[in-house]
């Protein structure tokens, strides 16, 4: 019954894959999930080639050519790419129908999480995999510059990104999915945190790095400063809210659905 | 005796109604969402509950020699023990999963381990005999099993932060054991774990912190380490409640709040 009713909508929609087809909705989580795990493994990689070779003195040349021309280009791409991306969001979405049926509403929803997906995956890499090289580096090699290797990476590769998933997904949901995010509802508290989350660990470097230069030789991990990283990290704790209001919503639609399929005249369910 | 019936009446209704939502067949929710929550989930949960152990305790789990007697027992149980109690909160409350705390453990292991394995050994070469993590699997399956049996977080917060203290320490003793073996080195008797931190430098790690374990605490021999697990314990009960706090106010207290005004 309903994968009959799936089809003739697809097909009305001229859609190949369905809402909730891996292939279909799902293309967003799984191609952004796997691009970002490329893109830092790739830049581990980097780092586990050069930083010994051409990172420890930072007045050289090749530190010059293999990290501070990485450094420029990551900041630039992020930065470009961040700023297309959200305002690709903003502007589609001043056009986009905000009237839309349940099979689209749900398949908004479905890149929504795959959004959140990408997100979790990006707070991953912020938060454990280059820490853990940060971690390595930083007690074994001697720091002369705040812009050490791994810092490149973790810092203003990684951390930016992370800023550009929660505000961008906080965009998507704002502009596609009215009933949960629309102005008319106010700002989420559930994004104010993630977004929270991202932005303050980017502020956070600058305490650390001030705080390395004064106590430059003691490189304890567990230091004081550090701390601070972790609870604002808490604040991402925000996601699983996003979670929760997204899947009421679904639960809204499958309720509405019902009732439309009886005969009834819809109910709209707050989200 | 009409009371009895009509009670038996409405229980009886409640449990048909649950067993049709548990049966329930949705147009649109089906298994994708739940495979898709519980993977993409983990590598946040993993990388909150990593990034609390790196910063809180990070010196004492990175090294053998830092696994001491006197503060290992004493910081790591506390800082672990934050986000799984976060996730006990969030899992219980959204599903009566007692599960939190063991899945919060699966997902740091993983994340430890790749940590370890690819920077720590794979980036600057220290051997994973040296830099191997401490793992919490068998304290969360115990934590959650505490809730399970009392159902109630202040219970599970006394007494399940003594079970996952002790166990963390019992759990992780095993692979520390054969580091603690006495050795000759240089004309003194030392740990196997004390040679290691000789001879694997950490030209950044201060020269005064490499001797761990200090303080009077030595004195008391063999009962260094419970006097130290007791007080763990203690602590631990802290690190639950401010692992509660954060899965209330910031993961479930947002749900559906929205903020009119800047």
């Amino acid at each position: 019954m309903a994968t009959t009713s799936v089809a003739v909508q697809r097909a009305a929609s001229g859609r190949k894959y369905g809402a909730i087809d891996w292939w279909g909705g799902w293309r967003t989580c799984i191609l952004a999930c796997l691009g970002f795990s490329a893109l830092f493994i790739a830049l581990a990689l980097y780092m586990h080639a050069f930083a010994w070779t051409a990172g420890i003195d930072a007045s050289s040349p090749e530190f010059a050519l293999y990290w501070r021309s990485l450094l420029i280009l990551e900041l630039v791409g992020v930065g470009v790419g961040t700023i297309g991306w959200w305002a690709w969001l903003v502007r589609s979405g001043r056009t986009i129908a905000q009237t839309i049926t349940h099979e689209e509403e749900v398949r908004r929803i479905v890149v929504f999480w795959g959004l959140i997906g990408a997100t979790s995956v990006v707070l991953y890499f912020m938060a454990s995999f280059f820490p853990n090289s940060d971690g390595a580096w930083h007690q074994t090699a001697v720091r002369d510059t705040a812009f050490t290797p791994p810092h490149i990476i973790m810092f203003y590769c990684a951390f930016p990104l992370g800023i550009t998933m929660t505000i961008g997904t906080y965009l998507y949901g704002r502009t596609r999915l009215p009933k949960i995010y629309g102005a008319s509802n106010g700002f989420p508290w559930s994004f104010f945190f993630l977004i929270a989350a991202s932005v303050t660990e980017m502020m956070q470097v600058a305490m650390n790095e001030w705080g390395h230069s004064l106590w430059i030789t003691e490189e304890f991990f567990a230091a004081p400063f550090h701390w601070p990283f972790v609870t604002y990290g808490w604040l991402a704790s925000g996601i699983f809210a996003l979670w929760a209001e997204s899947a009421l919503r679904l639960l809204g639609i499958e309720k509405e659905a019902e009732e439309e399929a009886k005969g009834a005249p819809a109910v709209q369910t707050a989200a | 005796m009409a009371a009895t019936a009509q009670a038996i009446s409405a229980a009886e209704a409640e449990r048909q109604e649950l067993r049709g939502l548990l049966h329930k067949q949705y147009r649109w929710l089906d298994y994708k969402f739940d495979i898709v929550f519980w993977v993409t989930a983990a590598f946040v949960v993993g990388a909150a509950a990593d990034i609390t152990k790196l910063l809180f305790a990070g010196d004492w789990d990175f090294w053998t020699d830092w696994k001491d007697r006197q503060w290992w027992p004493i910081i790591s149980p506390f800082a672990f023990i934050i986000i799984p109690s976060a996730l006990q909160y969030i899992q219980w409350l959204a599903w009566r999963f007692p599960t939190g705390a063991t899945y919060t453990a699966v997902c740091m292991f993983l994340c430890s381990w790749v940590g370890r394995a690819f920077q720590w050994q794979g980036f600057v070469s220290y051997p994973l005999a040296f830099v191997w993590p401490a793992t919490i699997i068998p304290a969360g399956i115990f934590l959650d099993w505490v809730l399970l049996k009392t159902k109630s977080f202040v219970l599970t917060s006394i007494l399940g932060s003594m079970v996952w203290t002790l166990v963390f320490w019992t759990s992780n003793y095993m692979t520390l054991a054969p580091y603690l073996q006495p050795t000759q080195f240089m004309g003194h008797i030392l740990t196997v774990a004390d040679v290691q931190g000789i001879q694997y430098l950490r030209s950044q790690t201060p020269e005064y912190l490499r001797l761990v374990e200090n303080g009077t605490l030595r004195s008391f021999l063999e009962e260094t380490q419970y006097v130290s697990l007791v007080f763990g314990a203690t602590l631990t009960v802290a690190g639950y409640w401010i692992g509660q706090a954060i899965a209330r106010w910031l993961a479930i207290w947002p749900i559906g709040r929205f903020m009119k005004q800047f």
